[in-house]
Formats: structure tokens, C-alpha cells, sequence
């Protein structure tokens, strides 16, 4: 888990949940992503409280774009 | 006009055709590539080389790819023509650069290494995910009522 993700999740506790997914090694990890329509990684996908997908980031993030991104979840 | 004056036109009228022949040929020159170039060296019959991990590579590649990933290349690659274009390829970029450099160390003469990745293709796709899941609805997933975050990451 990259450095930025580990800082934030900690930071966010209780405020977004982090579900860490290695498309590799993680049962099922392959086909959570094809269910998302992710394609590549690094990816994050981002649901709302209700589950619905707001946003799909791809590529390595900076803390600045994970933490505007995880601010317009709240 | 001196010999030498003469020579150094003959020399600059060669440099500038060589440049106009080769410009015009429309191959690109090996290095970093745009996704233009790629479509020209594929309908050039270009070895298009997808060094990410077999499960990134089953979720959905450039058409007509064959996977070898970086860590399999030094070894797979040394069967190769090494006189023939080959193209390679990752997510965004990293790992490309460095099997293009590896490549290149081994002695291919025309490497290409596409910039940016598959992530900013632009043309035909093929695996499972082409036909990727409508944009903005989700899978049925388990909530717990917060928001949540899915990184998908390997460990490369």
C-alpha cells in the first residue's frame, strides 16, 4: 500500500471506508475490478454512502488529488 | 566558389533530403510515441508488447498485444529479431521506460516506448473489461453507510 493511501486512510477513519484490492494475490480481486470497469491500475474507485460510483481516478494520485477527491464524498 | 564551400553545400542539401525521406516515410523515429505513431508501427507489422502483469493484461490490452511482463522480458526477449520495431507498453508509463532502456541495453536497434500508457489510448481494446461496466453505476457491493474508497494496486 503506497505511503499517501496508508496517511490517509488514517486520517479519514471513520469518514471513508478504504477497501484495498490487489488485483493479483486478493480472492476475487480480478473480478471486483472487471465489475468496476477498472483497467488499469493504480486505480481508485469512489462510492457514495448509498453505493453509487461518483468517481474513477487512474494512475498514481498525489495526496492533493486523493484528498479533494475523498472531500467530495463527505 | 572554394571546394570546401561546395562540399558543405552538397553535405546540407543531403542532410536536409535524408530528413524529408525519412519525415515523409512516416516511420517514427524510436523513443517515446504517441498513440499516432503506435497505429503507424502496428500497420507496420511491429512486436506490440504489453509488459504489465498477466491480470492487468487479461482485464484489457491493445489490441493485437502480446504480454510479457518486465519482469520476464530480459529472458523472453532474447529470441527476438532484434533488427524489428517493437513497441511496449504499460499503464502510465513506468514500466515501459524500463523495458524500453532494457531493450535497448540488449542491442534492438528500434525500440518505441508509448507514452502514457494504455491509459491514454485512444484506439481498439480487447479482453474482458473492453466492454467496461456503465460509467456511474456500481456494482452491488457490501455498505456500511460511509463512502468508500477501492484502490485496485499489484505489487510490481
Amino acid at each position: 500500500m503506497a505511503p499517501v493511501v496508508d496517511r490517509l486512510k488514517t486520517e479519514y477513519e471513520g469518514v471513508v471506508e478504504f477497501r484495498l484490492i490487489n488485483v493479483e494475490t486478493d480472492a476475487e480481486g480480478a473480478q471486483i475490478a472487471n465489475d468496476f470497469g477498472v483497467q488499469y491500475v493504480p486505480s481508485f474507485v469512489l462510492l457514495g454512502g448509498d453505493g453509487a460510483q461518483r468517481d474513477l481516478l487512474v494512475g498514481e494520485m498525489t495526496e492533493e488529488q486523493l484528498r479533494a477527491a475523498l472531500d467530495a464524498l463527505k | 566558389m572554394k571546394r570546401a564551400q561546395v562540399l558543405a553545400v552538397v553535405f546540407g542539401v543531403a542532410v536536409v533530403i535524408v530528413a524529408i525521406v525519412a519525415l515523409s516515410s512516416g516511420t517514427p523515429t524510436p523513443g517515446l510515441i504517441d498513440n499516432g505513431d503506435l497505429s503507424r508501427l502496428q500497420e507496420e507489422g511491429a512486436r506490440i508488447v504489453d509488459v504489465r502483469t498477466a491480470a492487468e493484461f487479461t482485464g484489457a490490452h491493445i489490441e493485437g498485444a502480446e504480454n510479457v511482463p518486465l519482469s520476464d522480458l530480459a529472458a523472453v526477449a532474447d529470441g527476438w529479431d532484434r533488427t524489428a520495431p517493437v513497441v511496449v507498453y504499460c499503464a502510465v508509463g513506468d514500466r515501459s521506460d524500463s523495458a524500453a532502456g532494457m531493450l535497448q541495453s540488449m542491442g534492438f536497434e528500434r525500440v518505441y516506448d508509448l507514452g502514457g500508457g494504455i491509459a491514454q489510448w485512444d484506439g481498439a481494446l480487447a479482453g474482458g473489461a473492453a466492454a467496461a461496466t456503465d460509467a456511474g453505476v456500481a456494482p452491488q457491493v457490501a455498505l456500511s453507510g460511509l463512502p468508500i474508497l477501492y484502490e485496485f494496486y499489484t505489487d510490481w
